[in-house]
C-alpha cells in the first residue's frame, strides 16, 4: 500500500448532468509525485474530474484509485486528497487562523498541536503576519495562499488546484506561478491541476491533458503535446495564436483527404518562399509581432515573426513552412 | 460663476411619505408624550395638566403589573420559538427538492391570513371539546387541556397561535441562506464536517447579522401583535394571564376613558421594547456572535 502512495487512477470514468455529458469515459493514470494539468475550453469536465476525484460528486460510471484503492465507498474527508477552489472558498466570518484551524478543529486535533501546525503551513507560504485579519481584509494573492495553506495542513496524497490562479492578475498570476512550482517541488506530493490557460498548461505540470466535450484528446509532457498535437482539437486549442489548419491539396500541398497544419512561428518571411500571401493586418505585440495574411484562394495564414517586420497591411509577402503537420481530414487524427 | 443647484427631485419624492410619517407616526407620538401629563379621557376637550399623577397610578396599579408579567412571558416564549420556526424551516426549504415550492408555499400561507381570521380559526383549534389539539392528545392517551380557561395554557394557545404567521423572518432566512456559497459547504464537507457541524460553524454564524435583525424585529413585534390573539381569543383573561401591555392600553383607553393613563402606558411599553432589544444587544455582543 505503501508504495501506491500519491498514484492515482481514474478508469472509465462517465457522468451526466441531464442530457449534458460532462465526462465520457475517462481514464487517466498519475504516477506518485507527478504534477498533472488538465486543460480544455469550458464544459470540457475538468472541474468534474477533480470533483469526482475529490468525492463532492459521484460517477456514473467508472472508477477513481487513490493511493491504489478504490474510493468509491469512502467519504470526501476520508479520502488522502485536498482541494483548492478557484475562489478559494474561505470561511468569511473565520480569521486566516480559523480557516487553517478548521479542519484541524473538526478532526479534533490537541489544540496546541493544531496552533502549530497552522502556524507552520502559514510560515511556509508567507502568510503567518495575516493569522488574524479576515479574507475580506487580504488581497486575492493572500487569499489564495491561505487557500494553499488550508490544503497543506491536510497533508494529502493528492492535491487538486481547480484553476487556482484564475482570479489573480497578470503580474501576480506569473509570480503564483513560480511560487507554485517551487512548493510543488518541496513537497513532491501528486497534483492535479485545473486550467483553461494554455501558458500555465505548458509551464505548470510534468504532463499535460488535454480534454474536449468530457473525453481525453491527448496525453504527454507540454512540450510534445505541443509539438505533436495528436488531432486537429489539440493543434488549434494548444498555442497562440493558434495554429494555422488548411485543407490538403492547397497552398501547403499535400493530398485532399488530409488538413494540414503550421504554427505561426514555423511560418518565417522569406523572398524564396513558396507560398505567396498579402498581409492585411500587422498586430504588433512588442517582443514579436503577429502577421494576419491572405492567400490568392482565400486561404488564412497567420505568422509570427519578430518585432518590426518591416511589412505592412496590402504588401504582398512570400512565406516558407517550416514544420508541417499532417491530420486526417476525416477523423482529424494525425497521420 | 453660477452656484450648483442642487436638485429637488429627491426632495420631491420624499416629501408625501416625509409628510405621513410626521402626521401619522411622529405627531401622534410627539402628542401622545404630551397627554400622559394630563387627565384627558378622550371624551372631553379640555385636558388638565396635571404633572406625574399618571407615572404615579402607574407605579401603584397591580394590573399592570399582571399585564407587564403576560408581556413579558409572552415576549420569552414567543420570539424564541417564531425564530425558531422561521430559521428552522427556512434552513430545511432552502435546498431545491422536490415539492419545495409547495412547501414553501404552505409555510407562508398563515401570514397572509388576517389576524382575526387566524385567531377565530385557533378558537376551533383550541377548542377543548372538539378541537383538533386537543382530539390529537386524546390519541396519545392524554385527557388533553382546557386552553383558553387555564391561564398557562392560555397564554401557550396564544404562542401557538403567533408561532404561524412567520412568512416574512422565513423569507429573509430563506434568501439568505441562499446567497451563501455553496463551495464553503463543499470545503467544509471535504475537511470532515457533517450536516450539524456545517449548520454550527458555517450556515449560523453567516446568517448571525439576518438572525440578530430578525430577533430585534420580532422583539418590536411581538409585544405589539398578540392583541388580536388575545382580543378574540380570551379578551384578557383568564386571570388577567393575556392581558398583555397593548390590549391594557386598549382597555384604559376606550373602556374605561383613561386616554392619559393609556399613553402613558404605551410609553412604557416603548420603553419595555427599547430596554429588551437593549439587552438583547449587549448579550450578542459579549457573546461575540457579530464582527
Amino acid at each position: 500500500m505503501s508504495d501506491a502512495r500519491g498514484v492515482l487512477r481514474l478508469e472509465s470514468l462517465s457522468r451526466s448532468y441531464g442530457p449534458v455529458k460532462a465526462l465520457d469515459g475517462v481514464d487517466l493514470e498519475v504516477r506518485a509525485g507527478e504534477m498533472i494539468t488538465l486543460v480544455g475550453p469550458s464544459g470540457s469536465g475538468k472541474s468534474t474530474i477533480l470533483r469526482l476525484i475529490a468525492g463532492l460528486d459521484r460517477p456514473d460510471h467508472g472508477r477513481v484509485y487513490v493511493d491504489g484503492a478504490d474510493v468509491a465507498r469512502v467519504p470526501p474527508h476520508r479520502r488522502s486528497v485536498a482541494m483548492v477552489f478557484q475562489d478559494y472558498a474561505l470561511f468569511p466570518h473565520l480569521t486566516v487562523r480559523g480557516n487553517l484551524l478548521f479542519g484541524l478543529r473538526v478532526r479534533r486535533v490537541p489544540r496546541a498541536e493544531a496552533d502549530r501546525r497552522a502556524r507552520a503551513a502559514a510560515e511556509r507560504l508567507g502568510i503567518a503576519d495575516l493569522l488574524d485579519r479576515h479574507p475580506d481584509q487580504m488581497s486575492g494573492g493572500q487569499r489564495q495562499r491561505v487557500a494553499l495553506a488550508r490544503a497543506l495542513l491536510r497533508e494529502p496524497s493528492v492535491y487538486l488546484l481547480d484553476e487556482p490562479l484564475a482570479s489573480l492578475d497578470a503580474p501576480l498570476r506569473f509570480a503564483t506561478r513560480a511560487d507554485l512550482l517551487t512548493l510543488h517541488r518541496e513537497l513532491r506530493t501528486t497534483t492535479i491541476h485545473v486550467t483553461h490557460d494554455q501558458q500555465e498548461a505548458m509551464t505548470l505540470g510534468d504532463r499535460v491533458v488535454v480534454l474536449a466535450a468530457g473525453r481525453v484528446r491527448q496525453v504527454g509532457p507540454p512540450q510534445q503535446v505541443y509539438d505533436e498535437p495528436a488531432d486537429t482539437f489539440v493543434a488549434g486549442f494548444l498555442g497562440s495564436p493558434p495554429m494555422n489548419l488548411v485543407p490538403g491539396g492547397g497552398v501547403l500541398g499535400g493530398t485532399p483527404d488530409e488538413t494540414l497544419g503550421v504554427r505561426p512561428e514555423d511560418l518565417a518571411l522569406a523572398p524564396e518562399g513558396p507560398v505567396a500571401v498579402t498581409v492585411e493586418a500587422v498586430e504588433a505585440l512588442g517582443s514579436e509581432a503577429v502577421l494576419l495574411t491572405r492567400c490568392a484562394d482565400g486561404t488564412r495564414l497567420t505568422v509570427r515573426t519578430g518585432p518590426r517586420p518591416g511589412v505592412g497591411p496590402g504588401d504582398p509577402v512570400r512565406l516558407r513552412a517550416d514544420r508541417i503537420h499532417r491530420f486526417d481530414t476525416a477523423t482529424g487524427l494525425r497521420r | 460663476m453660477s452656484r450648483v443647484r442642487r436638485p429637488l427631485t429627491p426632495w420631491a419624492f420624499l416629501a408625501p411619505y416625509a409628510a405621513a410619517v410626521v402626521l401619522l407616526v411622529v405627531l401622534p407620538a410627539v402628542l401622545n408624550v404630551g397627554y400622559a401629563f394630563t387627565d384627558h379621557t378622550g371624551l372631553t376637550r379640555d385636558p388638565r395638566f396635571v404633572g406625574l399623577a399618571n407615572v404615579r397610578r402607574l407605579l401603584a396599579d397591580g394590573f399592570l403589573l399582571d399585564s407587564l408579567r403576560a408581556s413579558l412571558f409572552h415576549l420569552a416564549l414567543a420570539v424564541p420559538v417564531r425564530l425558531l420556526a422561521a430559521v428552522g424551516l427556512g434552513l430545511l426549504l432552502a435546498a431545491p427538492r422536490p415539492g419545495g415550492r409547495w412547501f414553501r408555499t404552505a409555510v407562508y400561507l398563515p401570514t397572509v391570513i388576517p389576524d382575526v381570521a387566524l385567531a377565530v380559526l385557533f378558537l376551533w383549534v383550541l377548542n377543548p371539546l372538539y378541537g383538533p389539539l386537543n382530539q390529537l392528545l386524546r390519541l396519545v392517551g392524554h385527557p388533553g387541556y382546557t386552553w383558553l380557561a387555564d391561564p398557562t395554557t392560555a397564554r401557550l394557545g396564544v404562542v401557538l397561535m403567533l408561532a404561524f404567521p412567520i412568512g416574512e423572518g422565513f423569507i429573509v432566512v430563506l434568501a439568505a441562506r441562499r446567497m451563501l456559497d455553496g463551495r464553503l459547504y463543499e470545503a467544509a464537507a471535504l475537511e470532515g464536517c457533517g450536516p450539524f457541524g456545517q449548520l454550527r460553524r458555517i450556515t449560523l454564524p453567516l446568517l448571525a447579522p439576518v438572525l440578530v435583525l430578525l430577533a430585534v424585529r420580532d422583539t418590536i413585534l411581538t409585544l405589539q401583535v398578540n392583541f388580536v390573539p388575545a382580543y378574540v381569543l380570551t379578551d384578557g383573561r383568564p386571570a388577567n394571564a393575556t392581558l398583555y401591555l397593548p390590549v391594557y392600553v386598549f382597555d384604559q383607553i376606550f373602556e374605561f376613558s383613561g386616554f392619559a393613563y393609556g399613553s402613558t402606558i404605551t410609553i412604557l411599553l416603548t420603553v419595555v421594547t427599547a430596554a429588551v432589544i437593549t439587552g438583547l444587544l449587549i448579550m450578542l455582543r459579549r457573546w461575540r456572535v457579530l464582527r
